[in-house]
């Protein structure tokens, strides 16, 4: 099948399955999806349909059963473990639920860890952090430490961790599931922004109506199957 | 890149207070034992004089510097667990894992070797200086309270010691899952 260049992912024929205390549990049936690079999606549905198993599958977290996940132009269903981090690294930022940020880390070097295994020099580290501290207007908070800082600011410093290497897609895990309404709207008002600036594909796992008006596609998912696509 | 990693290690571990306290405490003490053993062994060996009685405190003593260096890097993985998943999930490999975990227990080491050394310099400073002041003109050759050959030899065997706790945060960190990450507290 010839790849889209316009496209992001493309999740074809995609099957995985869990076992749980002795029971089979069909996370993903059949799955199918295309995202155009530049979209801004939405993965909405009830508690265990299956959405973050295929966020883990599109990312590279986990690997499908059988099908094929093409991720900018690679099948990752079937790469190895220190590949897939590589390719991580390169094209895929990630914003969690808990923001999973180091404690004993300020918030520079939290957003610096994310290079430190690279070729990239200190100087090039430290400016790329620093300008993805700007992005998310937590420049004066550099030299904080995540136990100094609230739950928006927080996650403010991982949106920015998530940026800092330039990728292509962002993935996000009830990104504002810990987020009061006012740090809400901030936090999905900046991946608004980098997605418009930086054409940066976003990719939101969310069961939260009200984050859904952010996003240009919705996919509403149920029992392991896409319900719909909008 | 390599030597970045190492350096962070250092700073991170540093930072963990209690645990960097409480381990270079212990590498210490097993450090001063290994060498107070070692020197009385190959003393014996050299005379002629080794039995398999007096080999053993030695063994022990190395015995449990491994076990400790396998405790750290298990702790370090086991505490941190989400910290690495969430380092693997934004695309380091198991290898620049495994590499800033040895860089703890690296670090830990040289500091346990750094006091010790330290400890039997001040050693030989106080007793030089107490002797010089009440019996001038005594030798000073039976001061040290650990011969040098002794302290070098047992910081060859740390070092080596540092390979199985390579060996053995590498097992463990494969075992974390980057996939872990994405885990809510309390689930």
């Amino acid at each position: 099948m010839p790849i889209d260049r316009d496209t992001m992912i493309e999740v074809i024929d995609v099957n995985k399955e869990y076992r749980m205390a002795g029971a089979i549990i069909h996370a993903l049936v059949d799955v199918n999806l295309s995202i155009k690079s530049g979209d801004f999606v939405m993965i909405q549905g009830p508690t265990g349909c299956g959405k973050s198993t295929l966020l883990n599958v599109m990312s590279g977290l986990d690997l499908p059963d059988s099908g094929k996940v093409i991720l900018d132009g690679e099948n990752i269903a079937r790469a190895k473990e220190d590949r897939l981090s590589r390719l991580r690294r390169q094209k895929v930022g990630f914003v969690f639920q808990d923001y999973n940020l180091i404690s004993t880390l300020t918030a520079m070097e939290n957003i610096e860890a994310l290079l430190w295994p690279t070729v990239l020099s200190s100087k090039e580290i430290e400016n790329r952090a620093i300008a993805a501290l700007r992005d998310v207007e937590m420049l004066e908070r550099k030299d904080h430490y995540p136990v100094e800082m609230s739950g928006g600011e927080k996650q403010r410093v991982a949106l920015a961790r998530a940026i800092v290497s330039k990728p292509r897609i962002i993935f996000g895990d009830e990104v504002s599931g810990n987020l009061d309404p006012e740090s809400e709207t901030m936090i999905m008002e900046l991946l608004k922004k980098i997605n418009e600036e930086y054409e940066t594909t976003i990719l939101i796992v969310t069961h939260r109506e009200s984050v859904v008006k952010y996003g240009n596609v919705v996919v509403k998912m149920d029992k392991g199957r896409i319900k719909s696509v909008k | 890149m390599k030597f970045r990693l190492w350096k962070k290690a250092v700073r991170m571990s540093m930072r963990e207070r209690k645990t960097f306290i409480v381990f270079t405490l212990m590498y210490t003490v097993l450090i001063f034992m290994t060498s107070f053993f070692m020197e009385s062994v190959i003393e014996e060996f050299l005379a002629n004089n080794l039995t398999f009685t007096s080999v053993v405190p030695l063994l022990v003593v190395i015995l449990a510097a491994i076990f400790l260096t396998l405790l750290y890097a298990w702790i370090i993985v086991r505490r941190n667990r989400k910290i690495w998943a969430t380092l693997k999930c934004i695309g380091w490999t198991k290898g620049n894992v495994t590499q800033l975990i040895l860089g703890y227990i690296f670090f830990t080491t040289l500091m346990g070797l750094f006091i010790m050394v330290e400890f039997l310099f001040h050693w030989v400073a106080i007793l030089g200086y107490i002797q010089a002041e009440y019996v001038p003109g005594a030798p000073v050759s039976g001061l040290p309270l650990i011969k040098l050959w002794a302290v070098l030899f047992t910081i060859l065997i740390f070092l080596l010691v540092q390979f199985i706790g390579y060996m053995g945060a590498r097992g463990r960190i494969t075992k974390v899952r980057p996939m872990l990450a994405l885990k809510r507290v309390g689930e």
